[in-house]
């Protein structure tokens, strides 16, 4: 287990003993990447900000649900962020008009993306390993992968979109994911 | 004859992402609920492919959250254990949150009669739960045999929820009644799955009756009048 992997366990501890000042820790450490995952997924700064809010909401008045058993806090909590993000943005059917911004999405206002807050050294060696896996993939596989995870699209939708048989988004989504598994794993 | 594993495999790796839909999504929940439990293969494949959907949020571009997000959310953080009664320590959806992560998003179904070989809540049902937790201001009754009611006022919807719910007598089921002053309403037959979990959720407002009640009866008999209360210690 790494170093910070280790931290988010004695902290999520703490929190779940109602230790206010773990839970600004962990806020500190993952409320970036929720936030740039939720803004990511969702599109706007508004619908992100809810996201986060109910994700570190549920964490503060649920800190059981996270099982360290089961893996990092880190991978517990932003699939917790993606779940909602998802749910969020299939809910409001804001899909379409997320298409029709394509890739455009809602600028920052009073956000200076260039001014990252410090991220923890290992939360930054995750994510390049991640990059790097996903770089890794045929760009085909890397495709479908994130019109279902960033753009929160069904696999019915991206065949559609793609014009290709539901069958090959359900195939090249298979062999990403196996890829990306052994990737991580081999990373780490 | 198609792989099952290769073919429930490939809808976990779908299922993980959240990219299901129609008939893959309830084919998906079929398979966690009668193939996964029992398949250690698809069960670690299933684990490995949500945790991969944990770590590919990490492609996002870290991005600083408004400031006034943390002061909003400190405001709305209540001291843990503040009331007995009511619900705000967050054990339920903490139960339920842990599923959702397990299982992913799912179909609709809730906890029903037959579904004794069903392992684990579908998803969508603890989804559910847990957006009704956090959007209302909820408050919790015990009904016994660690089951709870759920409920918020002004909202025509609650749940019964437990875990370690012991299953009834071979035979028979759990009865849920609302009861009143004048009379008893059976509403729904329940069995806790396998795991010991109960989630039912009820359309029906809470302030039509006064109290919720679980028998045990025979399954497949007539709900009339309610018979001896499943759990005497609350019942």
């Amino acid at each position: 287990m790494r170093d910070g992997d280790r931290e988010d366990r004695d902290l999520h501890r703490r929190l779940a003993s109602g230790d206010r000042s773990a839970f600004d820790e962990l806020y500190r450490r993952y409320a970036g990447s929720a936030y740039g995952l939720a803004y990511r997924v969702t599109g706007q700064q508004i619908l992100a900000q809810d996201v986060v809010h109910d994700a570190f909401m549920a964490l503060w008045r649920a800190p059981e649900a996270y099982d360290p058993a089961r893996g990092p806090f880190r991978t517990f909590f932003l699939a917790l962020v993606h779940h909602r993000a998802v749910d969020l943005v299939r809910r409001e059917s804001r899909l379409r008009a997320r298409s029709e911004r394509a890739a455009n999405l809602e600028p920052l206002v009073g956000e200076d993306p260039a001014e990252a807050i410090a991220e923890e050294s290992y939360l930054g060696v995750r994510r390049k390993e991640v990059r790097e896996a996903l770089v890794g993939l045929p760009p085909e596989q890397r495709q479908v992968l994130e019109m279902a995870y960033f753009d929160g699209k069904t696999q019915v939708q991206i065949a559609e979109e793609l014009e290709i048989p539901l069958g090959t988004v359900k195939t090249r989504t298979f062999a990403a994911m196996r890829k990306l598994r052994a990737s991580l794993e081999d990373a780490g | 004859m198609i792989d099952r594993h290769a073919e429930a495999q490939e809808l976990l790796a779908g299922y993980a992402l959240q990219s299901l839909s129609g008939e893959d999504a309830a084919e998906a929940d079929r398979l966690l609920a009668e193939h996964v439990p029992g398949c250690s293969e698809c069960r670690q494949m299933l684990d490995a492919f949500q945790a991969v959907a944990g770590e590919l949020a990490l492609d996002a571009e870290t991005i600083p959250p408004p400031d006034p997000l943390l002061p909003r959310i400190h405001r709305e953080m209540e001291p843990r254990g503040r009331s007995a009664g009511r619900w705000t320590s967050g054990r339920l959806v903490a139960a339920a949150a842990s599923v959702v992560l397990v299982v992913g998003a799912g179909g609709l179904a809730i906890t029903q009669l037959g579904d004794r070989k069903t392992a684990q809540v579908p998803a969508a049902d603890v989804q559910e739960l847990v957006d009704f937790a956090i959007h209302h201001k909820t408050q919790a009754q015990t009904l016994g045999g660690n089951a709870q009611e759920i409920s918020a006022r002004g909202v025509q919807e609650l749940y019964v929820y437990g875990r370690g719910v012991p299953a009834p007598t071979p035979g028979f089921v759990y009865r849920l009644w609302a009861v009143s002053a004048k009379d008893a309403t059976h509403l729904r037959d329940f069995l806790p799955y396998p795991d010991g979990t109960v989630l039912v959720r009820l359309a029906v407002d809470p302030s039509t009756f006064d109290h919720l009640l679980v028998t045990m009866e025979p399954a497949g008999s007539e709900p009339l009048v309610p018979g001896e209360p499943a759990w005497p210690e609350t019942g």
